[in-house]
């Protein structure tokens, strides 16, 4: 894996040294000028909104720091506190799978299948589709334990039963949101409504990144769409845009616009940027406005990218055996591809993977949404791939330090929706509980934490927040989710939101 | 971050090696730095010709000192916010502050900070004590604990935020240098420089300038024939000239419409889910276009945007300039609460509304009373009555809407009319009924084939039958409603105009309303910001306690006061600023400045800033001749990838390159889907405009890099510019070279510039000679055939210089 401190420096041997000198002494008007950014954004400023500055974690004399430099934001720095995970792989089901099916059994509503749903459980609640009395849907689908830890899975997903001893699987995650694209908003910015900074936003501005010729939070998309909440679900919000997620694509360039324009290869990219620096050298001489020594340095930066990212984008490079184990198809796009290509990136230090992969809202309105035809296909998409993801770190001993997610938005409900008198059986959406489990990074492996009522309608015990959740990813990261802060709009926003109502969930950690 | 000045690090009272003291004198250093030219008022004049008061001895400044200190420390449990506040205990009123606790002191004891409780508490080294409390990770620094001591000991006299008194226009600083001022914002500048002991810039060249001015009032750069007349024009009043001849440019609208459209959220989608498009809302676009073409009086221009509908005889531009708040987001996601999203729309409106027109930041108190600034939760919602009673609702239709007639639709329905009318006369009561049927499906035919208007989405103000009654929604919740709330404004602001009802239009005079302490100042606090790159109060979307105080209060409330007395008058308070010798200095960073002044924020020079996403794109166009002119229209779909567009459920998903001269249209035309922001403009910072964006920042990323090299319409203009520098550009390389970086720095090339480039182009034409096949590529794709006579190798070796010319630095930036 890239040290942060060869990539720091190889950033400043790829200059020549008349600039490497330059450099050294421009660096200290460099950091005193970051921490005032000439309305541009730099380092210290952005150092100054997570509040660490204030508990005195910031080098006092701005001049005599290691090369943490002020035009690249993205250099690696130290957590609050010594972290368990030093990266994530957040795999997320867009429409929200259904728990019954996948990890929290619930033999009662299997003995109850089509009766009609108890007048208690529906007195005040607000459904998205369901109208009138609907009637319980038990689940077509056998749980067996597995492993030492005696994993309750469903034979949906026979692959992740290989790997159940590392999984901390939460029955009773809840959120307040019931629509898709606030509930993932919620689950992903920490707010229901657009505006707010992506989680991998958060965590690259609280952490930097370990590779710097690739982007510190990078989106794998699968599933043909985007997930509901759209973009927004990766923006930097708030957050200067150099935290932005960065989709990554399989398509067209990897990158957007990484590629040369057709007719110019490598080496001639390589001559106009000779040229380029020269010029801007010259400019920089002139006006000795540090802001151009910075776009130097970042035109060097693009042309690292440009060889790395489409590196990295290569599973070609894998052995057969991995692709296999994975069930990529090299060429393709597929939730399997994206598995790999998450190990690849955070292999080569990226921070913060995240996985949207469409397809998970089971209402059961036909046979291309149910959970009898619908469901056990997209299982067969993901099963083995996550498997495949977890069996991988682990026995590249990344395991230990990579946190990996899996999970959707909201549960859905123990009724079958029943729309417009559907025949095919398929749940609404359903705030009030739902399954995720977590591996790795910190997580106590082979676990089953809190629990459901038999019907599997509400939790029964030990209920997790969103912004527990996230609090305690941070926290896996060595962040106190309270001090990564950032000033805007007259307050210090938190991804965990105002009222600091989140708690740590220490049950989950090792 | 605050601005170190080292010119003042004598003053520090703690020099030391700890970070948390480095900062703390940081903090004092600022104060200082403020206290040196603090707003006169309040009783605290001085005299502006002492040359030493620098380093006179100051008393603390409540607003300026002591407010930030609790604001930031103390107010989140001891402020206004009756349902946080802990202890009973509330220290943002002297009243409160001063009045005995139950078993202690009062937390302050005016004049005797040994006895003040805060003091006490403050300074204790049992962390039980402490305050803040331990948990909320915040400790005073020496200089913090220093400041509010040393207010209570001259008597703990509490002051009303600054920016809540209204600006007065003080009278002119005395300068020492009365040759270089050229208007009255140099003269508050200077004094302020002579203060500090820093001497102004030289004024830029002048190729430099009329650059800086055509990119900074147009958003383009000056042709190479307007840089000729401009440095060929010796006469006095050449640069003023100038000036004018941009203010009149309609591309004077366009760049300022982009600025106020990211206030306004403006943008072709409606915003959540499956964002579906709103193909119909650009009339309003092209409304504030000529709004500011036209010098439309800010007051006016506020007032028919937050009530046009309500004048007395409203016409359809009026009608349209309240499409300004239906650029909310309507959200149609199947099984989502109409009445949901409504309310979110109206939380909006009343966010924008008081951020964009008064720089508060009154969203927080939609869920619990403002902890840090004059707005209770009730008085947020006695705001949001006001908006409560429109006739939207978060309908998928957008309705109410108004049809909007456009010249070609009216010229497609005559020629409709005259077909129908001919056919017509065909009938008559001997045509045989076949032919008379026929006739008849002609005419429905035609009849359907009329185009429909766009029809945009309006205010439109509920019947009094139909009015809504308003509730405090608790913690936010629209389905948690408290007690009913009528319409008003905060108290601590002047009052709503008493005569009338108290609706929109009563909102937009009190908006404008001489009184009104905020608007004029964050108005011009804007256009500042714009010209040179950060505001006087940095924190543009913030002028409350929790935000920057001004960097030049006085300049800030001259200027505001000056604005209002013109008539609002936008133009020319644009010419003020641009024509004082403040902003035409150079933007040369010398030495000494960034000793001194890193941040620039006393003006001792220009700022150097680099182009803001739109403008970025449309000077590439300009450069490369490629750029249309065209003002206004639907909007417009220039090259982007495929598959961007992949949005959830029955989203929109095609995206129809524009042909012909919309591709080559200015930015602001460029289509704007709030989930899929165009990438290019996304890169250079652009907001999704999902809700109001105050400032954009500004980043300096790889990404960038390769949206100028590599984006097929950053290619494309390279491809076009190389073939204007062969055309245009003489006949042997050097000349070519020479002319190439003329036209795109606006200034004459350095010598040493030449040759990097003319190098570039020997080996690339040397390489192209070679591959064919790359340099057809390379010089056509996707421009088009190469013209007739010209050497492809050598068209590729120029767009590869071309290419370079627009990533330079000082293209890129306007210095």
């Amino acid at each position: 894996m890239a040290s942060h401190r060869n990539s720091d420096l190889n950033q400043d041997l790829d200059l020549p040294l008349h600039l490497q000198q330059a450099r050294a002494q421009t660096r200290r008007q460099f950091l005193r000028r970051s921490q005032a950014g000439l309305g541009s954004i730099s380092l210290a400023m952005l150092l100054d909104g997570d509040g660490r500055g204030r508990s005195g974690a910031r080098g006092a004399d701005p001049g005599a720091g290691p090369i943490r430099s002020a035009d690249n934001p993205l250099t690696p720095r130290a957590p609050h506190f010594a972290p368990r995970a030093k990266r994530v792989i957040y795999l997320h089901m867009s429409g929200g799978p259904p728990q019954q099916e996948l990890l929290d059994a619930k033999p009662a509503l299997v003995k109850h299948h089509m009766q009609p749903c108890p007048d208690e459980l529906l007195k005040g609640q607000k459904f998205a589709f369901i109208k009138g009395h609907p009637k319980l849907l038990g689940s077509p689908y056998k749980f067996e334990r597995w492993g030492a830890s005696g994993a309750e899975l469903s034979e949906l997903l026979p692959h992740l039963r290989g790997v159940a001893d590392e999984l901390a699987i939460v029955r009773s995650m809840w959120t307040d949101q019931f629509n898709h694209a606030p509930a993932e908003l919620f689950l992903f910015t920490g707010s229901p409504r657009n505006g707010g900074a992506a989680m991998g936003s958060w965590i690259t501005y609280g952490l930097g990144s370990e590779n710097q010729n690739l982007p510190g939070f990078v989106v794998l998309i699968s599933g043909g769409t985007d997930p509901t909440g759209g973009k927004a679900l990766w923006s930097t919000g708030y957050l200067p845009s150099v935290y932005q997620g960065v989709q990554c694509r399989s398509v067209g360039d990897p990158v957007l616009y990484v590629g040369n324009p057709k007719g110019m290869d490598r080496t001639d990219r390589r001559r106009t940027l000779d040229a380029l620096r020269r010029l801007n050298e010259i400019e920089l001489s002139e006006f000795g406005d540090p802001e151009t020594l910075t776009r130097i340095s970042q035109y060097e930066l693009a042309f690292r990218m440009q060889m790395a990212v489409p590196d990295v984008m290569d599973i070609r490079q894998e052995p057969a055996a991995i692709i296999d184990e994975y069930g990529a198809t090299p060429g393709g796009s597929s939730f399997a591809n994206n598995c790999l290509l998450a190990r690849r990136l955070v292999e080569r230090g990226v921070r913060y993977v995240q996985l949207f992969d469409w397809g998970w809202d089971c209402h059961g309105t036909g046979a291309g949404d149910d959970i009898v035809k619908h469901l056990p296909a997209k299982c067969r998409e993901v099963d083995r791939p996550i498997a495949a993801l977890v069996g991988d770190l682990k026995r590249r001993g990344m395991l230990d330090d990579t946190l990996v997610i899996w999970g959707g938005e909201f549960g859905r409900t123990s009724m079958n929706e029943a729309r417009g008198g559907s025949r095919f059986l398929g749940r609404d959406h359903h705030p009030h509980c739902f399954s995720i489990w977590m591996a790795g990074g910190g997580i106590k492996p082979g676990i089953t934490v809190g629990a459901t009522d038999e019907l599997g309608y509400h939790i029964v015990d030990n209920p997790i927040s969103i912004h527990d959740l996230q609090a305690t990813i941070l926290h896996l990261l060595g962040l106190d989710a309270w001090k990564l802060t950032y000033p805007y709009q007259g307050l210090d926003q938190k991804l965990i939101g105002p009222e600091g109502a989140a708690r740590i969930r220490k049950e989950l950690l090792t | 971050m605050k601005p170190t000045t080292p010119h003042h690090r004598q003053d520090r009272p703690h020099p030391g090696p700890d970070p948390l003291t480095r900062r703390a004198a940081t903090a004092l250093t600022l104060a200082v730095l403020f206290a040196v030219t603090a707003l006169v008022h309040a009783g605290e004049p001085k005299s502006r010709t002492d040359p030493d008061r620098s380093r006179a001895k100051r008393t603390v400044d409540f607003n300026r000192d002591v407010r930030p200190v609790l604001a930031k420390n103390c107010y989140a449990c001891h402020g206004r916010d009756e349902a946080r506040r802990e202890k009973k205990l509330r220290l943002d009123v002297r009243e409160a502050a001063t009045r005995p606790l139950e078993d202690d002191n009062a937390a302050i004891v005016p004049g005797d900070p040994d006895s003040s409780e805060l003091i006490e508490r403050i300074t204790t080294d049992d962390v039980s004590l402490r305050m803040p409390p331990r948990k909320t990770g915040h400790r005073l620094t020496p200089a913090e604990v220093h400041t509010p001591k040393t207010r209570i000991q001259q008597g703990a006299r509490y002051a009303q935020h600054w920016a809540l008194i209204p600006p007065a226009a003080g009278s002119l600083p005395a300068v020492r240098d009365g040759s270089w001022p050229r208007n009255g914002i140099d003269r508050w500048v200077l004094a302020r420089l002579e203060d500090e002991g820093l001497p102004p810039s030289l004024e830029a060249d002048r190729y430099t300038l009329l650059r800086r001015v055509s990119l900074d009032l147009r958003g383009l750069p000056p042709s190479p024939a307007e840089v000729d007349r401009f440095v060929k024009d010796t006469q006095p009043g050449a640069y003023e000239r100038a000036v004018d001849q941009f203010l009149d440019d309609p591309a004077y609208g366009e760049r300022w419409a982009r600025m106020w459209l990211d206030l306004a959220r403006y943008a072709d989608s409606a915003g959540y889910g499956s964002d579906p498009l709103r193909p119909d809302i650009w009339p309003y676009r092209d409304w504030v276009i000529a709004a500011f073409n036209g010098n439309l009086p800010y007051d006016r221009f506020t007032l028919l945007q937050i009530a046009g509908d309500l004048t007395e005889h409203p016409t359809l531009d009026d009608r349209i300039a309240t499409a300004f708040h239906r650029n909310t987001m309507t959200n149609t996601e199947g099984g989502t609460d109409d009445e949901e999203f409504r309310v979110a729309a109206i939380k909006d409106r009343v966010d924008t509304t008081m951020q964009v027109w008064m720089g508060l930041t009154a969203g927080c108190a939609k869920c619990h009373s403002h902890k840090f600034d004059p707005i209770t939760q009730e008085e947020y919602y006695r705001l949001y009555a006001i908006f409560n009673q429109t006739a939207d609702a978060d309908r998928g239709d957008e309705s109410p809407t108004v049809p909007f007639p456009l010249p070609a639709i009216a010229k497609k329905n005559r020629e409709i009319d005259v077909k129908i009318t001919a056919l017509r006369s065909h009938l008559s009561k001997t045509t045989p009924a076949a032919e008379a049927a026929k006739i008849k499906a002609q005419v429905a035919g035609l009849e359907k084939s009329r185009p429909k208007p766009p029809n945009v989405p309006v205010m439109q103000e509920l019947p009094p039958s139909g009015r809504r009654k308003t509730h405090l929604l608790r913690k936010g919740n629209f389905l948690d409603p408290g007690q009913t709330v009528e319409p008003g404004v905060p108290a601590a602001l002047h009052p709503l105009p008493s005569d009338k009802a108290a609706d929109r239009m009563a909102l937009a005079r009190w908006l404008v309303d001489p009184a009104n302490p905020l608007t004029g100042r964050v108005a011009v606090n804007r256009y500042w910001a714009q010209l040179f790159g950060v505001g006087l109060v940095e924190t543009e979307e913030d002028f409350g306690t929790q935000g920057e105080p001004p960097s030049h209060p006085e300049l800030l409330d001259w200027l505001a006061v000056h604005y209002r007395e013109s008539g609002w008058d936008t133009k020319a308070l644009i010419r003020l600023i641009v024509t004082s010798a403040t902003y035409r200095q150079s933007s040369r960073v010398r030495p000494e400045l960034m000793q001194k002044d890193p941040r620039n924020r006393l003006l001792a020079r220009a700022p150097r800033i680099r182009l803001e996403a739109e403008m970025v794109r449309d000077q590439a166009l300009a450069l490369s001749g490629l750029l249309s002119h065209k003002v206004g229209g639907p909007s417009v779909f220039p090259p982007q990838p495929d598959g961007l567009w992949q949005a959830a459920f029955n989203g929109q998903r095609t995206w129809s390159t524009s042909p012909g001269e919309d591709r080559y249209r200015r930015g602001l035309y460029v289509f704007w889907r709030r989930t899929v922001p165009y990438p290019s403009m996304a890169a250079f910072d652009a907001p999704s405009r999902e809700i109001c964006a105050i400032r954009r920042v500004r980043t300096n990323t790889p990404l960038q890099s390769f949206v100028t090299m590599n984006d097929p319409v950053y290619v494309e203009a390279a491809q076009a510019l190389a073939r204007r520098i062969v055309r245009e550009g003489g006949a042997d390389a050097t000349a070519r070279v020479r002319y190439a970086l003329g036209l795109c720095q606006c200034r004459l090339p350095r010598p040493e510039q030449i040759k990097p480039l003319v190098a570039l182009y020997s080996a690339e034409l040397d390489r192209y000679r070679k591959d064919r096949a790359a340099a057809v590529a390379l010089a056509t794709e996707p421009i088009g055939p190469a013209p007739a006579g010209v050497d492809p190798a050598e068209l590729a070796a120029w767009t590869a210089v071309a290419n370079v010319l627009l990533n330079l630095d000082s293209v890129l930036s306007r210095g």
